[in-house]
């Protein structure tokens, strides 16, 4: 990827006493790297990309650390890296985005799980949930409870993080239980400051190899007949084990109440901050913390504390439960653990909050102000009560005002290679008929919002290939399956194409072949066009072009492995990718037909194109621009072009013709001249307004005369009165 | 002592920013020695979605919390925004809407600029929202709002958004810093900085006037209600300033006409030639005759006429080759497609037009025979499962050839008269003028609606076929007398199905408000479609990939 880091790894190496500033996932990655990790592995996706982008940046100055940083091919690997840890007292950190990471790792987890560890394991997890998730609404903590993980869930306030990943790895080794620590996506972004500490090499590293193998423990293996020891051990020492840390280094927070001692509530750790702002909106908390109610934080919501529970419990009326999403494992476990100990405190919790949805300040509230005036009605309410009503006034009013507002879902990028493909799958549709497309995860995604709308069915990553295994079977026409680069290495090439080839289907894979992944990161990936790639295009004189044809490891891994019928095509040109659709759709070939979108993700393109351009006119060389239009005048004001593009810098103006009404396309400042609008002009016979203007900064001589001369020729044709 | 935050949400679009000017605000607190936290839902930031970022500073320095430190939300809370920025209209209205802003206590600095989203962009008609109340919303909602042209600004200044919403943040005096410290923010982060420092200037001056006048605020408001307001004045007539009006026009319309006629009748005399304007004008007569007749008191001033004088000149003013080569060589056309890609004086443009003829635009230039002769050999190639003919062209309309092919073209204006479309189309105007004339006998109303259709006549090729279907469909079937559907019944029915007609190209809205209607379906149109059936290998064949595998 383009995008530098060199700030960020700055901040990495602060010392003792220093103040760091700066996000909170890369506070994370300095506390890893404060706690003497071995190794650091992962697999991107937001929110928690930062920390392996960071990383992998920053591996000059960690290798001197002795640290082994790693991009794994996708979650289920680097769950498997932390393997290292159950043999070697290695601190080891991996990271990844949940719910669906740790569903790909659950695998290895379990296997990590049950024969424990003796060096510090942590994984840290993008808690993906509520406002800006890309992804099912699930939890971690089911993960934590079944397989017997730690599961860390900290306050949002950077010292309070850094931390809780410290103690993570003591409790890991202390218990012998991996551990989690998730982060919320506003966590993950929020920017504050803690005092740094030295980084900590690590005994054991890249630097100070291991003399020998560890000795043959049947212990360690997760195979029977340990297995069923390993449960015992479980329950039987490494919860109480960690318990015992949780209450000795004071980990989850207990704050008294400055006006009620009677009742209290309990929280997620990492709900603190929006459970006090809603106090703040019953004032029942003041803008530094302090709380009129009792409250217990949660820094560690996996396992919980039950005589910590209880203590906080004894003499209490009642106790709020605040936990986000559904089921409400925290709250079953209190109510369990206060009936077990026989404390008769009423629990509340999911009766007050809602069982689903993310647990804004306002949510919060509402729940708050229910509970309050159930257990303390001495509490004046009005003023909330008369905030909430107004909100809501607030919301009607503007409906009736502005009428319903159109959405603003994510797009394909100006000149995204991505977007021409599914013109050209609008278009072979209408030659051969609708067809059954599984979809996948990727940018590719971002087709089933208008003006594509397409795409029947997302499986998880990589996965559309073997999600259309039971469809295509089934149907009278053929059915396409959509996969990314990314989907493709994480996990489309054995659970698709490797059962496609197996079974002998006939199925129609199409892969885009961008040569990056992630949508939010452009992590390189095996078939990312190398340096040299790239160093031999800036002396080029064609700066724009796609470099990933430079890269063949797909179609090489396709062909060893039996594929037959493998196309590539150009994305932008349009009309052949809607051919070649079209071939793969009607083929008879009955077995697997790949075809592969070649097209270089735009946004890295332009960030390597860029500089070579702005150093190119700094030297007063030759540069040309390219940028598409409209003629206002030719336009027919019918938008078809746009129904087929939908890039943000083909837009709509008035219609400077006053005879006409509606209005016309143009095309915005930002325009990369991708040539979409002139391929779409012609695969799908638009109108004739599309032009395409290439600008030369600094032209050569002879084309600054030509040039000239050809202008006067059409001043000379043009009539005197013209239109 | 009253340490309650300042609560600022940003509201900016992927790519613009807004990312660096959440840290550009958070520096500035600790530069000033204040606490703060910022956090972001970048959603997937360069994809240009909508993304917000949330920041809270404490409105006192730390030294003087005796050695408290804030807790700060990572939600923003609805009602308790201090300030709302935003770098496009709608997104700001979409965080009004979600009760963030309140008359109390936000103060909205807001761009006016909208960046229209796919939904607006891809309707066939115009689906763009009412910008009108996107903006009187707003401003309702809001204690104080400055609206300036965001991206204009930035624009201006060579620079991104994000300086431009720091400068007016700034310049809005909310925030408990002076305007060195901002400068200060912007110098550190070391990127762009100039740039940046103009962006912040210039908009630290829009809204520093702003302020100083609030009326500004409303010339703003009505800069950008102009456009709206133009529009819907157009839909009457247009101002008749637009065009001078010929004395013959004068004596045989109404005065209310006059203004549109003039653009009509100027548009066809460019178009083709004075004789054809003439023609113009004698259809019109005979509308503006059934309009006497149906409203002799003239109660509706004269809306018939105008739409009829409006549509009608578009229809006979139809696009073809020779009318598109006659746009694309002309002089103002060279001019204004150096001025939209901002090419400078010593740059050389070179400019590439995109056309594929197909045979329907070559038969319409030629004679009736030919033409059928030539369609019919295109419609054999289709039935033997061939694509339709056509020519993808991409002309260098620079370049000597492509210059001298354009004027070439352009210069077929004789031809256009004696080729066969040119007849066609007269026929089918003449059917829709009848079809006016017919409902205005009826009732002033249904003659009205008919001529408003004239609108769904527009563009080329297959958008061109499927506008004149619908409408002559609407005029002939809809409008024509039915059992138990009174005129004005019928009025509604056609006005319905206009509107019907322009909201999808498919037309399925257009099919059921005309089944509503109780009107005939639309006759299907013969169009070769290639079904594919899968043919699954015969159970005993050996796969390929299996072959492999053992």
């Amino acid at each position: 990827m383009e995008v530098q880091f060199t700030d960020q790894i700055e901040q990495l190496k602060l010392g003792a006493g220093a103040t760091f500033h700066g996000e909170g996932i890369l506070a994370i990655t300095k506390a890893l790297l404060q706690s003497g990790v071995s190794y650091i592995g992962g697999y991107q996706g937001a929110p928690v990309s930062h920390l392996l982008d960071v990383m992998v940046q920053a591996r000059p100055y960690v290798e001197g650390l002795g640290v082994h940083v790693e991009p794994c091919s996708n979650e289920a690997s680097a769950a498997a890296m932390l393997g290292a840890s159950i043999h070697y007292p290695l601190r080891g950190a991996v990271t990844w985005k949940s719910i669906v990471g740790t569903n790909v790792a659950a695998d290895g987890l379990s296997n990590l799980a049950s024969p424990g560890v003796v060096g510090g394991a942590l994984i840290v997890v993008g808690e993906d949930y509520g406002e800006g998730a890309s992804v099912i609404q699930e939890r971690t903590h089911a993960y934590a409870a079944k397989s017997t993980l730690l599961l860390l869930d900290p306050r949002p306030a950077l010292d309070n993080m850094v931390r809780l990943v410290e103690h993570a790895f003591a409790m890991s080794e202390a218990s012998n239980m991996p551990a989690i620590l998730e982060l919320r996506i506003r966590a993950c972004h929020v920017r504050g400051q803690f005092v740094a500490k030295d980084n900590l090499p690590a005994k054991l590293s890249t630097r100070n190899l291991i003399e020998e193998p560890a000795g043959f423990d049947y212990m360690r293996l997760a195979h029977p007949p340990v297995t069923f020891r390993h449960e015992k051990l479980k329950v039987e020492q490494r919860i109480p084990a960690a318990q015992r840390y949780i209450v000795a280094h004071g980990l989850n927070e207990s704050l008294p109440g400055a006006r009620f001692a009677d009742v209290g509530i309990i929280v997620q750790g990492g709900l603190t901050n929006a459970l006090l702002r809603g106090l703040q909106r019953l004032g029942l908390a003041d803008a530094f913390g302090g709380s009129d109610l009792p409250l217990l934080l949660l820094n560690v919501t996996y396992p919980l504390v039950p005589e910590q529970v209880s203590a906080f419990c004894a003499g209490k009326r009642a106790v709020l439960v605040v936990e986000e999403g559904n089921p409400e494992y925290i709250e079953k476990d209190i109510s369990l653990a206060l009936r077990r100990l026989d404390v008769q405190t009423a629990v509340h919790g999911k009766d007050m909050l809602p069982m689903a949805g993310e647990y804004t300040v306002e949510v919060l509230a509402r729940g708050l102000a229910e509970f309050v005036a159930r257990h303390l009605p001495e509490v004046d309410l009005g003023p909330v009560r008369a905030w909430l009503a107004a909100t809501e006034a607030r919301r009607v009013a503007v409906v009736g005002q502005a009428g319903a507002l159109p959405a603003r879902p994510p797009g394909f990028c100006v000149g995204c290679p991505e977007r021409p493909v599914f013109s050209a799958l609008k278009l072979a549709q209408q030659a051969v008929g609708p067809v059954h497309i599984a979809a996948d995860i990727g940018c590719h995604a971002l087709a089933t919002f208008e003006p594509f709308s397409s795409g029947h069915s997302i499986l998880g990553y990589g996965m559309s290939l073997a999600s259309r295994a039971g469809v295509s079977p089934m149907m009278q026409r053929r059915t396409l399956a959509i996969m990314g680069d990314g989907g493709f290495w994480h996990n489309g090439l054995l659970t698709g194409v490797q059962a496609a080839l197996f079974n002998g289907d006939d199925a129609v894979l199409l892969v885009m072949k961008n040569g990056y992944t992630s949508a939010t990161g452009t992590q390189d990936i095996l078939n990312t066009p190398d340096d040299a790639a790239k160093a031999q295009a800036e002396q080029q004189a064609q700066l724009h072009q796609s470099l990933v044809h430079k890269n063949q490891s797909i179609e090489d891994t396709l062909k060893g492995m039996g594929a037959q019928w493998i196309r590539s095509v150009h994305t932008y040109d349009v009309d052949s990718v809607r051919q070649t659709l079209q071939d793969a759709l009607t083929s008879d070939f009955n077995g697997l037909k790949v075809v592969i979108a070649e097209g270089e993700c735009q946004l890295e393109r332009q960030r390597r194109v860029k500089p070579w351009n702005a150093a190119r006119l700094q030297r007063g060389e030759r540069v040309e621009r390219v940028k598409y239009g409209v003629d206002e005048d030719v336009c027919n004001g019918d938008h078809a072009c746009i129904r087929l593009s939908g890039c943000p810098t083909l837009s709509l103006k008035d219609n400077p013709d006053p005879l006409k009404l509606d209005p016309v396309a143009t095309v915005l400042e930002g325009c990369v001249g991708c040539g979409l609008c002139g391929a779409n002009a012609h695969a799908a016979t638009l109108c004739p307004s599309f032009y395409r203007a290439e600008v030369v900064r600094n032209p050569r001589w002879g084309e600054r005369l030509l040039a000239r001369w050809r202008e006067r020729f059409s001043a000379w044709l043009r009539p005197a009165a013209t239109a | 002592m009253n340490a309650e935050p300042i609560c600022i949400l940003v509201c900016a679009l992927g790519g613009e920013g807004g990312g660096v000017l959440a840290e550009w605000l958070y520096d500035c607190a600790v530069l000033a020695g204040h606490s703060a936290q910022a956090t972001s839902i970048p959603g997937v930031a360069q994809r240009t979605g909508a993304t917000t970022y949330y920041i809270e500073i404490c409105p006192l320095p730390d030294h003087q919390l005796g050695g408290r430190r804030p807790v700060f939300s990572l939600n923003p809370v609805p009602g308790g925004i201090d300030l709302l920025v935003s770098s496009e209209l709608l997104e700001t209205v979409r965080q009004i809407g979600a009760g963030m802003a309140s008359a109390e206590r936000s103060l909205v600095i807001s761009s006016s600029s909208r960046a229209l989203t796919v939904a607006e962009k891809m309707t066939p008609g115009d689906g763009r929202h009412n910008a009108a109340a996107l903006l009187a919303t707003l401003q309702r909602h809001a204690r104080e709002c400055q609206v300036l042209d965001m991206p204009a600004l930035a624009l201006a200044q060579r620079t991104a958004v994000s300086a431009v919403l720091l400068g007016a943040i700034a310049g809005s005096g909310r925030l408990p810093f002076a305007r060195s410290l901002f400068e200060e923010a912007i110098r550190r982060s070391g990127k762009g900085v100039d740039a940046s420092l103009r962006g912040f200037a210039a908009a630290f001056a829009a809204v520093a006037s702003n302020r100083a006048q609030q009326a500004q605020a409303q010339a703003y408001a009505q800069a950008l209600l102009a456009p709206v307001a133009a529009a819907a004045s157009m839909a009457s007539g247009v101002d008749s300033s637009a065009a001078a009006v010929p004395e013959a026009l004068r004596s045989a319309l109404p005065e209310a006409v006059h203004a549109i006629a003039a653009l009509g009748h100027a548009r066809l005399c460019d178009y083709q030639d004075p004789a054809y304007a003439a023609l113009y004008l004698q259809r019109l007569q005979a509308v503006v005759a059934a309009e006497r007749a149906a409203d002799p008191a003239a109660a509706q001033g004269w809306a018939l006429s105008c739409a009829a004088a409006r549509w009608l000149a578009l229809w006979m003013a139809f696009d073809d080759i020779v009318r598109v080569a006659a746009l694309k060589a002309s002089a103002a056309r060279a001019l204004r497609v150096r001025r939209e890609v901002g090419a400078s004086a010593d740059e050389v443009v070179k400019v590439y037009d995109h056309f594929k003829p197909g045979v329907a635009e070559f038969a319409a230039l030629l004679p009736a025979g030919l033409a059928r002769r030539l369609t019919a050999w295109d419609d054999r190639r289709r039935g033997r499962g061939l694509e339709p003919w056509a020519m993808p062209i991409k002309l260098g309309s620079h370049t000597v050839f492509g210059a001298l092919a354009l004027r070439i073209l352009a210069s077929l204006k004789g031809q256009r008269r004696r080729g066969s479309r040119f007849a066609v189309e007269q026929a089918l105007i003449q059917r829709w003028l009848d079809a006016i004339q017919r409902g205005a006998a009826e009732s002033w109303a249904l003659g009205h609606a008919l001529a408003e259709c004239g609108r769904l006549v527009k563009g080329y090729g297959s958008t061109n076929e499927r506008g004149k279907a619908n409408l002559l469909h609407i005029a002939e079937q809809l409008a024509a007398a039915r059992a138990g559907a009174s005129a004005a019944q019928r009025a509604a029915a056609v006005a319905a199905a206009c509107q019907a007609a322009l909201a999808d190209d498919a037309g399925s809205a257009l099919d059921a408000t005309l089944a509503a209607h109780g009107a005939p379906a639309r006759p299907l149109r013969a169009q070769p479609i290639h079904w594919y059936r899968r043919r699954p290998a015969p159970a005993d064949a050996a796969e390929p990939g299996r072959v492999r595998q053992h």
